[in-house]
């Protein structure tokens, strides 16, 4: 699981761009969307695409992506129970 | 008046389908999905697909032939509004990996109004507009102010877009298309689906109500969010504003409208800040008003972009002359909090005046307002706009020299300033939360705004934003459907999908400076800046507001060679552009800067005599008005543009000096941006620089600059002296 958050912190700087942000600074409990790292609906999008690439994930609707990306923490949880790469 | 969708093709077949609540949205069968089973789209069958010409040009002529169809003489002018122009062809050529610049010659959205006026001998002005969904209408709301401006007669109007592999993914990728098909305003509704057609309109302008017309035009609206690069505003502001701002130009009351054609996306958001707008515009019904009816015909056609709006317009024409108001197709169970419901059945009723909505990425709005030929009182005729231009408050440019000031410096050594800023050099300035998500052409549009803005100092924050480019946002469309393409058309970006919109960079510009006024994004291929300074001029005549006027391209490796048959001549890439900071009323000591003509080159073998009269005709007061000439002939077309130089420069008798300034600025579509900076500058030091005529500066003596396109069209803008402090 901490392998998982940290990767997932990398990909999120690489993939937005967050050319202000280093990976170490995105806080595993600190709201993920709308707050201070400046993630919007649109990069959560850009996010999506990414988990689905990356880790086969679906996530294609609004209700759940609100639920999935409330923090990084409840980003990896999803990603580790429904991924076919990382379930157990 | 023509039409074609997914409905069928001309008006018997489109009121017959608005009778019967005919249904278009199908699964895709244009090209092989990755979806399995396809997402439902708005297709149109039975094209000729002959292939000479993408769909959307095929989509736009056979609306244009129903529209001209008995028209005795071609249109002054073609005004469209398209977004993916030729792109579902350039996506087929791209995949094949053809490296044969003919595969791309219809690639460009301006080629579709180009197509046009050559299959209608149009002479006059061949202008596009791409702002997303809303291009239509507002490409509607442009040709009616150049009627009114008195200087066409006659407008082929309206928009087009075929359906494309960017679109039918992009907004999937947006989490916006409805798996069972859009249902705009209903309760389950979960998105649009994406569709194609066309609607175009022959406009004319008489004080007698020609025969057979069908509507009047009696006024439009346009306004921009400037809240967000892809989402409304929540509370429909800007489309609340484009609706008043329609209203007030017709001069008509809000009780005098019975029908409202909706957006109607089928989008949660689109509809929800939709009918917030209607509902802060027309009240909560209450004081024995009734609200007017209302509906979207996108559950039955889907949303064909930048067709969707005149498609609008065209159903808005039907309710009014066939007293028959469309049905909302799609809406079961209309959901209470969109109140009031709209339309669920086909309705016959009079329609007095009608009202028809498009809103686009960017937050881009426009409104259009129709009435019964000749009988609403009051509707502004005629209304020329100042004839003697903008003052130019401010001015800037980037080169592959520099900023204005390098350009400047480097030109006056007599030198070039062709090349490519490095991406950083660009940014410089630009807050990086601000710019993580944009590539190189917003970027440049956001430098060029700020820098203009900025040698202004600091004017009024500019209310409204006119931006030319000849190609778009290539990095973000290539980008985009290289990953599409490397992932067997699974994985896309969202953000490259929002940013390959024409209008994208003016989005940013607007919700930089909070600019809420009209957003117009222009394109004709090395003309667009002309266009964009153009529809400046006719959009803005009632307000002293400031504004910005923007010419930008970027170069792009694969596609500028494959696009820009001038970029492909020249050994050097080159990009950049220019933006000028402008107001209507005289600013002491400013340079002026206006737009003299505008033409099309092809079948118009008039075309120098023409710029001539409109120069001031005489030999001698051209030579005493103007002290130089700023030529730009694209270097694909210096064959053509050289004899019309000779012919130019021998009737006109013009003696003074001719600076080529292609081949200072290098090849790029809006390098007509950087001579329109270039000339203000010298209006503003007095002088031409030492360097561009010989070694030594050449004193202008109170004459002007006069700014020259040739090749395809040909155009003129002019510089001058301001007022003296």
């Amino acid at each position: 699981m901490k392998n998982l958050l940290n990767e997932l912190k990398v990909k999120i700087v690489d993939t937005l761009n967050l050319e202000d942000v280093s990976p170490e600074e995105i806080q595993e409990e600190d709201q993920l969307v709308g707050g201070e790292l400046g993630i919007d609906s649109i990069d959560v999008l850009e996010l999506v695409m990414m988990i689905e690439k990356d880790y086969s994930v679906k996530i294609d609707s609004k209700d759940l992506g609100a639920k999935v990306f409330a923090t990084l923490n409840t980003l990896a949880i999803y990603i580790h129970e429904n991924s076919p790469g990382l379930a157990n | 008046m023509g039409v074609i969708s997914p409905v069928g093709a001309g008006l018997l077949q489109t009121k017959h389908a608005i009778r019967t609540c005919q249904k278009g949205i199908r699964p895709l069968c244009l090209f092989p999905a990755a979806h399995s089973p396809p997402l439902p789209v708005g297709e149109v069958d039975g094209l000729p697909g002959t292939g000479d010409v993408p769909r959307t040009h095929e989509l736009a002529m056979i609306a244009a032939a129903e529209a001209m169809s008995g028209a005795k003489k071609p249109p002054d002018a073609i005004v469209m509004g398209v977004t993916t122009g030729g792109l579902s062809a350039t996506e087929e050529s791209l995949r094949k990996k053809d490296s044969n610049p003919d595969a791309y010659c219809y690639h460009a959205p301006g080629s579709v109004a180009e197509y046009l006026a050559g299959k209608y001998q149009c002479k006059g002005p061949a202008m596009t507009i791409s702002t997303a969904c809303s291009s239509g209408t507002a490409a509607m709301k442009l040709a009616l102010e150049m009627l009114r401006s008195g200087s066409v007669r006659s407008v082929l109007t309206g928009g087009a877009d075929s359906l494309c592999r960017l679109t039918y993914y992009g907004f999937n990728s947006l989490q916006l298309i409805d798996p069972n098909g859009a249902h705009p305003f209903d309760q389950k509704r979960r998105g649009m689906s994406v569709a194609e057609g066309a609607a175009m309109f022959l406009l004319v302008a008489d004080d007698d109500v020609p025969d057979h017309a069908i509507a009047e035009v009696l006024g439009g609206g346009l306004s921009c969010d400037a809240y967000h690069p892809a989402a409304p505003h929540p509370q429909g502001e800007g489309a609340r504003r484009a609706m008043l701002a329609a209203i007030q130009d017709a001069g008509i009351a809000l009780a005098d409208i019975d029908y409202v054609s909706l957006h109607g996306t089928g989008t949660l958001d689109n509809d929800l800040s939709e009918a917030r707008a209607i509902n802060a515009l027309f009240g909560n019904g209450g004081a024995g008003r009734e609200k007017p009816r209302m509906s979207s015909v996108k559950g039955a056609l889907g949303h064909s972009l930048a067709a969707a709006g005149p498609t609008g317009v065209a159903f808005s024409a039907i309710s009014i002359c066939d007293g028959l108001i469309p049905a909302n197709v799609g809406c079961d169970r209309p959901d209470p909090e969109l109140s009031p419901e709209p339309v669920l059945k086909p309705l016959e009723s009079e329609v007095r005046i009608a009202l028809s909505n498009a809103f686009g990425f960017g937050g881009n709005n426009a409104s259009l307002l129709l009435g019964h030929p000749g009988r609403t009182e009051n509707v502004p005729s005629v209304r020329q706009p100042p004839s003697e231009g903008f003052s130019v408050v401010g001015f800037a440019c980037f080169t592959g020299a520099g900023n204005t000031h390098q350009t400047f410096e480097r030109l006056s050594q007599g030198n070039a300033c062709k090349g490519m800023l490095p991406i950083s050099e660009i940014s410089e300035g630009l807050p990086v939360k601000t710019v993580r998500r944009l590539k190189r052409l917003p970027r440049l549009a956001l430098s060029l705004t700020k820098a203009a803005h900025e040698d202004s100092g600091c004017a009024d924050p500019p209310s409204s934003v006119f931006w030319g480019t000849g190609w778009g946002a290539l990095s973000e469309t290539y980008d985009f459907l290289t990953r599409l393409y490397e992932s067997d058309e699974r994985f896309t970006s969202p953000t490259d999908f929002i940013g390959s919109v024409h209008n994208a960079p003016a989005a940013q510009i607007a919700i930089q400076f909070q600019a809420t006024g009209p957003n117009i994004t222009t394109t004709g291929g090395d003309y667009s800046f002309e266009q964009a300074l153009m529809a400046a001029n006719l959009l803005s005549a009632d307000t002293d507001d400031t504004l910005l006027v923007i010419g930008a391209d970027e170069f792009h490796e694969t596609l500028s060679g494959l696009f820009d048959r001038s970029v492909l001549a020249d050994e050097i890439p080159s990009d950049g552009g220019g933006a000028l900071c402008l107001r209507r009323s005289d600013s002491p000591g400013d340079p002026k800067i206006r737009q003299v003509f505008f033409e099309n080159a092809e079948n118009n073998p008039s075309v120098i005599s023409s710029l001539i009269r409109s120069l001031g005709d005489a030999e001698a007061a051209i030579n005493e008005k103007f002290a130089g000439l700023l030529l730009g002939i694209p270097r694909a077309y210096r064959k053509d543009g050289a004899k019309q130089l000779d012919e130019f420069l021998s009737l006109s008798g013009f003696l003074n000096p001719v600076i080529d300034y292609r081949k200072l600025t290098g090849e790029f579509a809006s390098a007509s941006a950087v001579a329109a900076v270039m000339a203000a500058g010298f209006i503003q030091k007095g002088e031409i620089l030492a360097g561009l005529c010989g070694h030594s500066p050449i004193p202008l003596n109170g004459k002007n600059m006069l700014i020259i396109g040739l090749g395809r069209f040909v155009t003129a803008m002019e510089t001058e002296n301001g007022v003296r402090c």
